[in-house]
């Protein structure tokens, strides 16, 4: 009995201490904080490779910058300075006072895009609207349709009467410009219109453990055409771009850009295909961070953006912006029209 | 001669009787009890967040009891369901989390009456529970979804008193399951993903080394005639890591219940008054 004990008991010890698994904690001081954010994004950032980041060397650059002494305001700003070595706008740090965003990734590129001019000049204000998508028909003959979201699912009815209203149009227009992103769902509702069959829509991998190379093998992913019942569009579509498309926008561009019969039309999209992560920082800011990258169905990163079908580049003018012409649109509309 | 003849018929007469109290069936009440609980709550799961979310927990259970008819002498099942629900706030008070969770557990024991006071049992349980811990904070990566099904041991013991004019029986009974399969994503992986079909990884096998998932119940049950009222204490000590993921939860809880022992009566089985009555706990 007593040699049992003395097996079972160190045995017992051991499971019970080996059971108990820690979290690391940081205090809640600059210094802690400082080193929760700089782990948190070290462990579970997934784009270092692609942007060649060393982030040893970010640590330290920025970490000297960091002192008890310091305000929360003070952190923060070098706390945010410190995200932006990432250069992505799925990036966020948010406190109560302030939410960080890396917004080079489209102020460094024109706009090319004015709602305004739309509404005004290409439909007198007489364009249809349902939920986050107006539509109409522009002159030839051409289906216009703007999806400023896809934070909001469309709706299955909704797309049904879009299309149906649309469709004796010669081809359709949908403009993604400063679409934002959103639900990857809201994108697969929208490409089942414009497939007939089961197809390769991208694939999806995340990060399996801390190190940087930690990943899972990509995982491909398909799209089913929207079911029988549903009204599906085959005309020539244009797709409109700017470097405002982003995350979930421009993961339906990558969809799109593959199909037959569309075309990409205006400026490289502003990426963002790394699916974010939410975390927190011992004092209570929110962290925002990509942390599950999305390839194109060619297996390739659209983190940098997504060029426009060749020969369909096109700048809004500012100069015509002025008359009232979106020279993007006007491009779109003798693209299709021819 | 005359003194062993009676002596052979008085044998024989409780040799006899004891064969036809035998032949009736005993009565196995079912010790039942309805349980509330409310207590404090520390979860952490690095899925959502390194930080410890403090606050309540509160939790409803049902445990059932009953000698079992192969030998009801020894052996007990003892089935316990429950739901859980706690609240936490971060330590900067400016986010809280949910952690709702469910267990259905079946388990048999065998017991030792090792004075007509105190009975010890061991034994092993089987057992399966869900739930989620969900922190709306969150975008992509809101809530972690628990699910397991677990084989352990556990076991109790009991003792009964009286205080004053008062019977009580006290009871303390700890639960560890010792192996099983669970639940978890991969490290950053989204539900998403795992939605559009990927399910590699997600299942582990348990052992007490990566998921370890202790209770401890301290009950006092205070007869008061057909009813007890139970009093008790409820202890989860839970930590576990699969896939570089750590979740630890604890819960301490203060139980408050109604239990007593009934007994399902038959048009067809009339009670005989020759059965024993074997209590599954008191």
């Amino acid at each position: 009995m007593k040699r049992l004990l003395n097996l079972i008991l160190p045995l017992l010890t051991l499971i019970i201490a080996g059971a108990c698994h820690e979290i690391p904690q940081y205090a809640d001081n600059p210094r802690g904080n400082f080193d929760a954010l700089w782990r948190t994004i070290d462990e579970h950032y997934c784009f270092f490779r692609e942007k060649n980041i060393d982030w040893d060397d970010v640590y330290a650059r920025y970490s000297p910058m960091v002192s008890d002494k310091m305000t929360q305001e003070e952190l923060f700003i070098v706390c945010a300075q410190m995200l932006d070595e990432l250069r992505d706008g799925h990036v966020n740090l948010s406190s109560s006072f302030n939410t960080s965003y890396y917004r080079k990734w489209w102020s460094d590129y024109p706009q090319n895009f004015n709602e305004r001019i739309i509404e005004e000049h290409y439909f007198n204000f007489n364009y249809r609207q349902t939920g986050s998508v107006i539509y109409g028909i522009l002159t030839p003959n051409i289906g216009y349709m703007r999806i400023s979201s896809l934070a909001y699912s469309i709706g299955e009815g909704n797309l049904d009467n879009i299309l149906y209203y649309l469709r004796t149009c010669d081809g359709l227009i949908i403009d993604l410009r400063d679409n934002g992103g959103g639900a990857m769902t809201a994108v697969e509702t929208i490409v089942s219109r414009f497939i007939t069959e089961r197809t390769l829509a991208g694939y999806i991998s995340h990060k399996t453990g801390p190190g940087h190379d930690d990943f899972s093998e990509p995982y491909p992913y398909y799209y089913e055409p929207a079911a029988q019942g549903r009204i599906l569009w085959g005309k020539p579509v244009a797709v409109l771009t700017n470097r405002s498309t982003f995350s979930a926008a421009n993961n339906l561009v990558s969809l799109m850009k593959l199909l037959p019969s569309v075309s990409i039309v205006g400026a490289t999209t502003g990426g963002g295909s790394g699916m974010p992560f939410s975390s927190e920082l011992p004092n209570g800011w929110g962290i925002r961070f990509s942390a599950a990258p999305v390839l194109d169905p060619l297996g390739n990163t659209t983190e940098f953006g997504i060029e426009p079908t060749e020969g369909c580049a096109v700048d809004l003018d500012p100069q015509a912006a002025l008359s009232g012409h979106d020279t993007i649109l006007d491009f779109a509309i003798t693209h299709l029209s021819n | 001669m005359k003194r062993l003849i009676l002596l052979s018929v008085a044998l024989l007469a409780v040799i006899c009787s004891r064969a036809q109290s035998d032949s009736v069936p005993p009565l196995r009440p079912v010790t039942a009890a309805y349980m509330l609980q409310a207590g404090s709550s520390s979860v952490a799961d690095s899925y959502l967040s390194p930080l410890t979310y403090r606050g309540w927990s509160a939790a409803f259970a049902y445990e059932r009891m009953q000698a079992m008819k192969f030998d009801p002498d020894n052996w007990v099942m003892r089935l316990d369901a429950r739901i859980e629900l706690d609240r936490g706030r971060n330590y900067a008070r400016n986010a809280t989390s949910w952690r709702i969770d469910a267990l259905f557990s079946w388990g048999m024991m065998h017991r030792w009456r090792l004075t007509p006071a105190l009975t010890l049992a061991a034994g092993a349980s089987t057992a399966i529970n869900g739930g989620c811990i969900y922190n709306p904070r969150n975008s992509n990566n809101p809530a972690s979804a628990k699910l397991a099904w677990t084989v352990g041991a556990t076991g109790y013991a009991a003792y009964n008193l009286r205080i004053g004019r008062l019977p009580l029986t006290l009871r303390y009974q700890p639960d560890l399951p010792l192996a099983g399969l669970f639940f978890s994503p991969e490290y950053d992986e989204l539900y998403y993903e795992i939605y559009l079909g990927n399910h590699d990884g997600l299942v582990h096998f348990a052992w007490p080394g990566n998921r370890f998932a202790m209770t401890h119940l301290l009950t006092a049950d205070l007869h008061f005639g057909a009813t007890s009222l139970r009093l008790g204490y409820r202890a989860l000590t839970f930590s576990s890591k699969a896939n570089n993921l750590v979740t630890n939860i604890y819960t301490h809880a203060f139980v408050i219940g109604i239990s007593g022992e009934w007994l399902s009566l038959s048009q067809r089985h009339s009670l005989s008054r020759d059965a024993r009555i074997i209590s599954a706990l008191y």
